[in-house]
Protein backbone atom coordinates (compact mmCIF):
# COMPACT_ATOMS: atom_id res chain seq x y z
CA UNK A 1 0.00 0.00 0.00
CA UNK A 2 2.97 2.07 0.93
CA UNK A 3 4.99 1.60 -2.35
CA UNK A 4 2.04 2.57 -4.09
CA UNK A 5 1.50 5.23 -2.08
CA UNK A 6 5.07 6.59 -3.08
CA UNK A 7 4.96 5.54 -6.14
CA UNK A 8 1.84 7.86 -7.02
CA UNK A 9 3.17 10.84 -4.73
CA UNK A 10 6.27 11.06 -7.26
CA UNK A 11 4.02 11.22 -10.41
CA UNK A 12 1.92 14.21 -8.89
CA UNK A 13 5.31 15.65 -8.13
CA UNK A 14 6.44 14.92 -12.03
CA UNK A 15 3.09 16.12 -13.03
CA UNK A 16 3.00 19.30 -11.09
CA UNK A 17 6.92 20.04 -12.16
CA UNK A 18 6.09 19.43 -15.81
CA UNK A 19 2.81 21.35 -15.73
CA UNK A 20 4.84 24.36 -14.28
CA UNK A 21 7.51 24.17 -16.98
CA UNK A 22 4.67 24.38 -19.81
CA UNK A 23 2.76 27.43 -17.54
CA UNK A 24 6.27 29.51 -18.05
CA UNK A 25 6.45 28.52 -21.85
CA UNK A 26 2.87 29.27 -22.26
CA UNK A 27 2.94 32.24 -20.89
CA UNK A 28 6.32 33.45 -22.34
CA UNK A 29 4.51 32.86 -25.76
CA UNK A 30 1.26 34.48 -25.06
CA UNK A 31 3.75 38.14 -24.08
CA UNK A 32 5.57 37.64 -26.89
CA UNK A 33 2.27 37.33 -29.11
CA UNK A 34 0.79 40.56 -27.37
CA UNK A 35 3.88 42.06 -28.01
CA UNK A 36 3.93 41.42 -31.42
CA UNK A 37 0.29 42.67 -31.84
CA UNK A 38 1.47 46.19 -30.34
CA UNK A 39 3.98 46.76 -33.09
CA UNK A 40 1.55 46.17 -35.78
CA UNK A 41 -0.63 48.16 -33.89
CA UNK A 42 2.17 51.13 -33.98
CA UNK A 43 3.29 50.41 -37.58
CA UNK A 44 -0.61 49.95 -38.62
CA UNK A 45 -2.82 52.25 -36.73
CA UNK A 46 -4.52 52.06 -33.23
CA UNK A 47 -7.62 51.56 -35.32
CA UNK A 48 -6.34 49.34 -37.99
CA UNK A 49 -5.58 46.41 -35.21
CA UNK A 50 -9.30 45.88 -32.77
CA UNK A 51 -11.90 44.23 -32.17
CA UNK A 52 -13.34 46.54 -34.69
CA UNK A 53 -11.58 43.94 -37.51
CA UNK A 54 -13.05 41.02 -36.57
CA UNK A 55 -14.98 39.10 -39.20
CA UNK A 56 -18.68 39.41 -39.31
CA UNK A 57 -18.58 35.50 -40.04
CA UNK A 58 -16.05 33.17 -38.77
CA UNK A 59 -15.73 29.86 -39.12
CA UNK A 60 -12.69 28.09 -36.27
CA UNK A 61 -9.82 26.31 -38.03
CA UNK A 62 -8.87 24.55 -34.66
CA UNK A 63 -10.43 22.50 -32.78
CA UNK A 64 -9.99 20.32 -29.68
CA UNK A 65 -10.79 16.29 -29.63
CA UNK A 66 -11.19 14.82 -25.74
CA UNK A 67 -10.18 11.40 -24.87
CA UNK A 68 -11.28 10.06 -21.30
CA UNK A 69 -8.96 7.37 -20.45
CA UNK A 70 -9.35 4.55 -17.94
CA UNK A 71 -8.14 5.85 -14.86
CA UNK A 72 -10.25 8.81 -14.83
CA UNK A 73 -8.31 11.30 -16.59
CA UNK A 74 -8.93 13.30 -19.92
CA UNK A 75 -6.37 13.87 -23.04
CA UNK A 76 -7.01 16.79 -24.82
CA UNK A 77 -5.36 16.91 -29.00
CA UNK A 78 -5.48 20.27 -31.50
CA UNK A 79 -6.14 19.25 -34.78
CA UNK A 80 -5.95 21.90 -37.25
CA UNK A 81 -8.13 22.28 -40.68
CA UNK A 82 -5.53 22.93 -43.46
CA UNK A 83 -7.05 25.50 -45.73
CA UNK A 84 -7.52 24.86 -49.54
CA UNK A 85 -4.47 25.45 -51.33
CA UNK A 86 -4.31 26.67 -54.88
CA UNK A 87 -5.16 22.88 -56.47
CA UNK A 88 -8.87 23.34 -56.29
CA UNK A 89 -11.25 21.72 -57.76
CA UNK A 90 -13.05 23.56 -60.87
CA UNK A 91 -16.05 23.73 -59.05
CA UNK A 92 -14.64 25.84 -56.44
CA UNK A 93 -13.76 28.55 -59.24
CA UNK A 94 -16.70 30.81 -60.23
CA UNK A 95 -16.14 33.05 -63.41
CA UNK A 96 -15.15 36.47 -63.16
CA UNK A 97 -15.70 39.27 -65.42
CA UNK A 98 -12.68 40.93 -67.05
CA UNK A 99 -13.40 43.97 -68.64
CA UNK A 100 -10.76 45.53 -70.66
CA UNK A 101 -9.45 45.68 -74.38
CA UNK A 102 -9.48 42.16 -75.28
CA UNK A 103 -7.02 42.43 -78.41
CA UNK A 104 -3.90 40.93 -77.67
CA UNK A 105 -0.23 42.66 -78.75
CA UNK A 106 1.06 45.89 -78.58
CA UNK A 107 -1.52 48.56 -79.46
CA UNK A 108 -0.70 50.84 -82.18
CA UNK A 109 -0.07 54.56 -80.48
CA UNK A 110 0.10 56.28 -83.29
CA UNK A 111 -3.30 55.61 -85.49
CA UNK A 112 -5.18 57.51 -88.05
CA UNK A 113 -8.39 58.95 -87.76
CA UNK A 114 -10.01 56.88 -89.69
CA UNK A 115 -9.19 53.73 -88.22
CA UNK A 116 -9.77 54.81 -84.49
CA UNK A 117 -13.65 54.96 -84.69
CA UNK A 118 -13.55 51.23 -86.45
CA UNK A 119 -11.70 50.15 -83.77
CA UNK A 120 -14.11 51.31 -81.35
CA UNK A 121 -16.88 49.95 -83.27
CA UNK A 122 -14.93 46.50 -83.00
CA UNK A 123 -14.04 46.61 -79.31
CA UNK A 124 -18.00 47.66 -78.13
CA UNK A 125 -18.88 44.26 -80.57
CA UNK A 126 -15.94 42.65 -78.44
CA UNK A 127 -17.08 43.63 -75.42
CA UNK A 128 -21.22 43.77 -76.12
CA UNK A 129 -20.17 39.95 -77.00
CA UNK A 130 -19.46 38.99 -73.73
CA UNK A 131 -16.05 39.39 -71.51
CA UNK A 132 -13.64 37.45 -71.32
CA UNK A 133 -13.58 35.15 -68.04
CA UNK A 134 -11.06 34.06 -65.87
CA UNK A 135 -12.21 31.36 -63.27
CA UNK A 136 -10.66 33.24 -60.07
CA UNK A 137 -10.63 31.15 -56.98
CA UNK A 138 -13.95 31.95 -54.49
CA UNK A 139 -11.28 33.01 -51.52
CA UNK A 140 -13.38 36.58 -51.14
CA UNK A 141 -16.87 34.64 -50.14
CA UNK A 142 -14.69 32.00 -48.44
CA UNK A 143 -15.63 32.72 -45.02
CA UNK A 144 -12.86 29.94 -43.80
CA UNK A 145 -10.30 32.52 -44.46
CA UNK A 146 -6.78 33.29 -42.83
CA UNK A 147 -7.70 35.83 -40.14
CA UNK A 148 -5.12 38.12 -40.69
CA UNK A 149 -6.57 38.60 -43.95
CA UNK A 150 -9.14 41.02 -41.48
CA UNK A 151 -6.32 43.35 -40.85
CA UNK A 152 -6.06 43.68 -44.77
CA UNK A 153 -4.53 42.59 -47.92
CA UNK A 154 -0.64 43.47 -46.80
CA UNK A 155 -0.16 42.68 -43.17
CA UNK A 156 2.92 43.71 -41.32
CA UNK A 157 5.46 40.76 -40.29
CA UNK A 158 4.53 41.38 -36.22
CA UNK A 159 1.05 40.77 -36.83
CA UNK A 160 2.36 37.62 -38.59
CA UNK A 161 4.37 36.95 -36.03
CA UNK A 162 1.29 37.27 -33.31
CA UNK A 163 0.01 35.09 -35.08
CA UNK A 164 2.67 31.95 -35.21
CA UNK A 165 2.55 32.75 -31.34
CA UNK A 166 -0.42 32.44 -30.67
CA UNK A 167 -1.13 28.96 -32.37
CA UNK A 168 2.01 27.75 -30.34
CA UNK A 169 0.15 28.82 -27.41
CA UNK A 170 -3.13 26.68 -28.93
CA UNK A 171 -1.01 23.77 -28.97
CA UNK A 172 0.31 24.46 -25.35
CA UNK A 173 -2.90 24.57 -24.20
CA UNK A 174 -3.90 21.33 -24.84
CA UNK A 175 -1.26 19.98 -23.15
CA UNK A 176 -2.04 21.95 -20.10
CA UNK A 177 -5.39 20.89 -19.93
CA UNK A 178 -4.57 17.26 -20.13
CA UNK A 179 -1.68 18.03 -17.52
CA UNK A 180 -4.16 19.68 -15.22
CA UNK A 181 -6.69 16.70 -15.40
CA UNK A 182 -3.98 14.19 -14.73
CA UNK A 183 -2.55 16.67 -11.23
CA UNK A 184 -6.43 16.25 -9.96
CA UNK A 185 -6.85 12.94 -10.83
CA UNK A 186 -3.56 11.96 -9.32
CA UNK A 187 -3.97 14.05 -6.02
CA UNK A 188 -7.54 12.68 -5.96
CA UNK A 189 -6.31 9.07 -5.68
CA UNK A 190 -3.43 10.11 -3.36
CA UNK A 191 -6.02 11.65 -1.04
CA UNK A 192 -7.83 8.38 -0.53
CA UNK A 193 -4.99 6.25 -0.49
CA UNK A 194 -3.52 8.37 2.68
CA UNK A 195 -7.42 8.43 4.13
CA UNK A 196 -7.16 4.76 3.75
CA UNK A 197 -3.67 4.32 5.63
CA UNK A 198 -5.13 6.85 7.86
CA UNK A 199 -7.92 4.60 8.80
CA UNK A 200 -5.51 1.63 8.70
CA UNK A 201 -3.17 3.37 11.41
CA UNK A 202 -6.11 4.43 13.92
CA UNK A 203 -7.59 1.03 13.91
CA UNK A 204 -4.04 -0.44 14.61
CA UNK A 205 -3.45 1.65 17.61
CA UNK A 206 -6.78 1.26 18.97
CA UNK A 207 -6.47 -2.47 18.76
CA UNK A 208 -2.66 -2.01 20.68
CA UNK A 209 -4.04 -0.08 23.00
CA UNK A 210 -6.25 -3.06 24.24
CA UNK A 211 -3.82 -5.48 23.93
CA UNK A 212 -1.00 -3.12 25.45
CA UNK A 213 -2.29 -1.23 28.94
CA UNK A 214 0.32 1.09 28.98
CA UNK A 215 -1.06 4.06 27.20
CA UNK A 216 2.01 6.14 26.95
CA UNK A 217 3.27 3.86 24.22
CA UNK A 218 3.67 5.27 20.81
CA UNK A 219 2.74 4.18 17.92
CA UNK A 220 5.88 2.31 16.85
CA UNK A 221 6.05 0.46 20.11
CA UNK A 222 2.72 -0.14 19.81
CA UNK A 223 2.70 -2.12 16.30
CA UNK A 224 5.94 -4.14 18.40
CA UNK A 225 3.81 -4.97 20.97
CA UNK A 226 0.92 -6.39 18.72
CA UNK A 227 3.65 -8.33 16.62
CA UNK A 228 5.31 -10.34 19.43
CA UNK A 229 1.74 -10.83 21.01
CA UNK A 230 0.82 -12.06 17.82
CA UNK A 231 -2.15 -10.09 17.41
CA UNK A 232 -3.81 -10.20 14.03
CA UNK A 233 -5.65 -6.40 12.99
CA UNK B 1 -14.76 9.17 -27.10
CA UNK B 2 -12.69 11.25 -30.43
CA UNK B 3 -15.59 12.63 -32.53
CA UNK B 4 -16.49 15.93 -33.79
CA UNK B 5 -13.75 18.22 -32.81
CA UNK B 6 -14.80 20.59 -29.87
CA UNK B 7 -14.46 24.66 -29.22
CA UNK B 8 -11.52 26.28 -27.94
CA UNK B 9 -13.56 29.21 -25.97
CA UNK B 10 -11.95 32.74 -25.20
CA UNK B 11 -12.77 35.40 -21.98
CA UNK B 12 -10.43 38.11 -22.85
CA UNK B 13 -9.65 41.87 -23.09
CA UNK B 14 -8.92 43.05 -26.32
CA UNK B 15 -5.61 41.49 -27.37
CA UNK B 16 -5.98 38.56 -25.91
CA UNK B 17 -9.24 38.07 -27.93
CA UNK B 18 -7.58 39.13 -31.31
CA UNK B 19 -4.16 37.29 -30.41
CA UNK B 20 -6.56 34.03 -30.27
CA UNK B 21 -8.81 34.44 -32.76
CA UNK B 22 -5.87 35.20 -35.33
CA UNK B 23 -4.67 31.72 -33.99
CA UNK B 24 -8.03 30.59 -35.93
CA UNK B 25 -10.71 29.55 -32.98
CA UNK B 26 -13.71 32.05 -33.62
CA UNK B 27 -16.48 30.51 -34.45
CA UNK B 28 -19.24 33.40 -35.48
CA UNK B 29 -22.49 33.11 -37.46
CA UNK B 30 -25.94 33.86 -37.32
CA UNK B 31 -27.04 29.98 -36.08
CA UNK B 32 -25.01 30.35 -32.92
CA UNK B 33 -23.48 32.24 -29.74
CA UNK B 34 -19.71 33.02 -30.27
CA UNK B 35 -16.90 30.88 -28.52
CA UNK B 36 -15.80 33.94 -27.23
CA UNK B 37 -16.39 37.16 -25.27
CA UNK B 38 -14.56 40.45 -25.40
CA UNK B 39 -14.42 42.05 -22.04
CA UNK B 40 -13.58 45.86 -21.75
CA UNK B 41 -14.01 48.34 -19.21
CA UNK B 42 -17.60 48.65 -19.16
CA UNK B 43 -18.39 45.06 -19.37
CA UNK B 44 -20.41 43.82 -16.10
CA UNK B 45 -19.59 41.27 -13.86
CA UNK B 46 -22.73 39.43 -14.55
CA UNK B 47 -22.41 39.17 -17.86
CA UNK B 48 -18.74 37.74 -17.41
CA UNK B 49 -20.41 35.42 -15.66
CA UNK B 50 -23.46 34.25 -17.53
CA UNK B 51 -21.01 33.77 -20.48
CA UNK B 52 -18.72 31.62 -18.62
CA UNK B 53 -21.53 29.64 -17.52
CA UNK B 54 -22.83 29.63 -21.10
CA UNK B 55 -19.71 27.97 -21.98
CA UNK B 56 -19.63 25.24 -19.96
CA UNK B 57 -23.40 24.14 -20.45
CA UNK B 58 -22.27 24.04 -24.17
CA UNK B 59 -21.72 20.42 -25.46
CA UNK B 60 -19.23 21.48 -28.09
CA UNK B 61 -16.48 23.87 -25.64
CA UNK B 62 -13.53 21.62 -24.73
CA UNK B 63 -11.26 24.06 -23.23
CA UNK B 64 -11.93 27.76 -21.64
CA UNK B 65 -9.08 30.16 -21.97
CA UNK B 66 -9.72 33.18 -19.29
CA UNK B 67 -7.31 36.35 -17.99
CA UNK B 68 -6.85 35.77 -15.06
CA UNK B 69 -7.69 39.19 -13.64
CA UNK B 70 -10.76 38.61 -14.88
CA UNK B 71 -11.33 34.95 -13.19
CA UNK B 72 -10.61 36.69 -9.90
CA UNK B 73 -14.01 38.59 -10.70
CA UNK B 74 -16.04 35.08 -11.11
CA UNK B 75 -13.49 33.07 -9.23
CA UNK B 76 -16.94 31.39 -7.21
CA UNK B 77 -17.87 29.84 -10.28
CA UNK B 78 -14.26 28.60 -11.21
CA UNK B 79 -14.34 26.62 -7.99
CA UNK B 80 -17.59 25.07 -8.68
CA UNK B 81 -16.34 23.66 -11.91
CA UNK B 82 -15.34 20.70 -11.26
CA UNK B 83 -15.78 18.29 -14.53
CA UNK B 84 -12.75 17.52 -16.78
CA UNK B 85 -14.35 18.82 -19.86
CA UNK B 86 -14.63 21.91 -20.57
CA UNK B 87 -11.01 22.60 -19.08
CA UNK B 88 -10.44 25.82 -17.68
CA UNK B 89 -7.06 27.57 -18.20
CA UNK B 90 -6.05 30.51 -16.29
CA UNK B 91 -3.78 33.13 -18.97
CA UNK B 92 -1.95 36.55 -17.73
CA UNK B 93 -2.80 39.34 -19.07
CA UNK B 94 -1.18 42.78 -19.67
CA UNK B 95 -1.37 44.26 -16.71
CA UNK B 96 -1.99 41.18 -14.21
CA UNK B 97 0.94 38.44 -14.77
CA UNK B 98 0.22 35.23 -13.84
CA UNK B 99 0.04 34.56 -10.32
CA UNK B 100 0.30 30.63 -9.62
CA UNK B 101 -1.58 31.30 -5.95
CA UNK B 102 -4.77 32.49 -7.53
CA UNK B 103 -4.94 29.49 -9.79
CA UNK B 104 -7.60 27.53 -9.14
CA UNK B 105 -6.54 24.04 -10.31
CA UNK B 106 -3.12 24.67 -8.33
CA UNK B 107 -4.97 26.25 -5.32
CA UNK B 108 -6.90 22.64 -5.08
CA UNK B 109 -3.79 20.47 -5.79
CA UNK B 110 -1.82 22.25 -3.12
CA UNK B 111 -4.71 21.75 -0.27
CA UNK B 112 -4.22 18.63 -0.54
CA UNK B 113 -1.36 18.35 1.64
CA UNK B 114 -2.03 19.49 5.55
CA UNK B 115 -0.44 18.85 8.48
CA UNK B 116 -2.70 16.70 9.91
CA UNK B 117 -1.98 13.71 6.56
CA UNK B 118 1.49 13.36 7.59
CA UNK B 119 1.01 12.36 11.50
Amino acid sequence: MRVNGNIELLRFMDLLELLEKKRETLNSLIEQGWFSITKARYSMGNKHVSALQYASEMVPLVCVHTKALENGEVQFFTERHIQKSSAESSDDLLPVEDIGPQEEGLRRRNKTKKDTPEKKDTEVAKTAKGPEVNPVRKIDQNPQQDPLKWFGILVPQPLKQAQSSFKQVIELSAEIAALQSAVLRTRQKLRLSLAKELNSEKSLGKSAKEKCPTSDLTVSEQKECIQQNKIVV
Amino acid sequence: MAGRGKLIAVIGDEDTCTGFLLGGIGELNKNRKPNFLVVEKDTSVTEIEETFKSFLARNDIGIVLINQFIAEMIRHAIDGHVQSIPAVLEIPSKEHPYDASKDSILRRAKGMFSAEDFR
